[in-house]
């Protein structure tokens, strides 16, 4: 069963309910967040193919990755899969 | 026709076990359950065949909110969960 | 697993898939700065704060908004959600109290509500809420009785949902802008009691 599959599952402690004043905890995943939108209004992918993207990961990568790096790890094997962008040019950015 | 609904609002239906390890919107938790239809929505792309695809077919399948309640789901609870979900993952029950 | 992803910060690997992403005419500078400016600056939870509100001053409004957001958002000036995407308000009462979670993923109405919280993204919240919702309500200090009709919305599809939680007592003399400042985003999402 691929990771994302959560809902129900045990074993997890209790929620962190710290609420930050800051919607991102590092500028990074706002430009994260921003490619997305661009990629997807350009219709570079379509959000159920981000979401597979994201589904695929390992298991190790995805509990393993925090929940921006595993949008960079599935927009980067996006963009490689559908040959948008060159390998040597995000070496290293792929996950799992 | 794929877009008109085959479901009505009360109706008991069970998400397909087993609904397999493609991109699909059926959580694990509700596969294999009998649940009620509260909400019949409007057509909109079913997302395993989006992936299918690449992207380039958008068949448009109608999709409903069915609830569960928590004691069928998982044996205990006093609260339901209502899950929204495509008709392809969908039978009537009996 | 290779751990090759891992020794280079987050950073850096954003910036050059960026760079690959202009370099490859994907997006350029200016669309990535108008999306952080625009659509990032214009999302805040104020936005679903004022359909609360205003459902809370106006019954007929709250009647429109329950039953098709869609008008209701557009008399306020709020962005439709996306393309694909439909508003639902989910109503609390004294019998019945709702709250959101996408277990997939974490599908959220971001333009209503700014970019989600981390718990509303955590793994324990996506596992727990539609299991244990009242220990996990509990966690974020909201107690909800037994006899309440706990609702807990998976957002598994084309749906974003938005609780309209019931209005504070002791409001009466509060303007429509006052009433707004009362309801948080933990409020909109079912976490809070406003």
């Amino acid at each position: 069963m691929r990771p994302h599959d959560l809902g129900g599952a045990e074993g997890f402690g209790p929620v962190d309910t710290a609420e930050s004043d800051h919607a991102f905890s590092a500028d990074w995943e706002a430009r994260l967040f921003a490619m997305n939108v661009a990629l997807r209004r350009r219709d570079a992918y379509t959000s159920d193919e981000f979401r597979d993207a994201i589904e695929r990961l390992d298991p190790d990568t995805y509990y393993g990755s925090s929940y921006y790096e595993r949008w960079l790890a599935a927009i980067t094997t996006l963009l490689l899969d559908k040959g948008l962008v060159p390998p040597e040019a995000v070496e290293e950015t792929a996950g799992g | 026709m794929a877009d008109r609904a085959h479901f009505g609002v009360t109706e008991r239906v069970r998400c397909l076990p087993q609904i397999g390890d493609h991109h699909h919107r059926a959580p694990g938790y509700v596969q294999g359950q009998v649940g009620e239809v509260v909400s019949v929505y409007p057509a909109r792309p079913l997302p395993d065949a989006v992936v299918a695809s690449g992207g380039r077919d958008m068949p448009a399948v109608p999709f409903y909110g069915v609830r569960f309640l928590a004691r069928d789901l998982f044996g205990e609870g006093q609260h339901s969960v209502t899950v929204d979900l495509w008709e392809t993952y969908l039978e009537k029950s009996g | 697993m290779s751990d090759a992803h891992l020794s280079v910060p987050a950073a850096a690997r954003v910036r050059r898939l960026e760079q690959a992403v202009i370099d490859a005419g994907l997006a350029t500078d200016e669309e990535l700065d108008a999306i952080l400016e625009t659509f990032l600056g214009r999302a805040r939870p104020l936005n679903g704060a004022r359909l609360i509100a205003r459902a809370w001053v106006d019954p007929e409004f709250r009647r429109r908004l329950l039953d098709d957001p869609s008008g209701p958002l557009s008399e306020l000036g709020l962005p439709s959600l996306g393309p694909n995407q439909s508003l639902r308000v989910l109503e609390n009462t004294e019998s019945v109290h709702n709250v959101v979670v996408c277990t997939l993923c974490s599908c959220y109405p971001v333009g209503l509500l700014g970019p989600s919280p981390s718990w509303y993204k955590s793994d324990a919240y996506r596992a727990r809420v539609v299991r244990e919702p009242r220990a996990v309500l509990a966690e974020f200090g909201l107690e909800v009785g037994a006899e309440v009709d706990l609702r807990v919305w998976d957002a598994s599809a084309e749906l974003r949902y938005l609780v309209l939680s019931c209005r504070p007592t002791d409001t009466e003399g509060l303007s429509e802008e006052e009433l707004a400042s009362l309801v948080t985003r933990a409020g909109m999402i079912g976490t809070a009691a406003v």
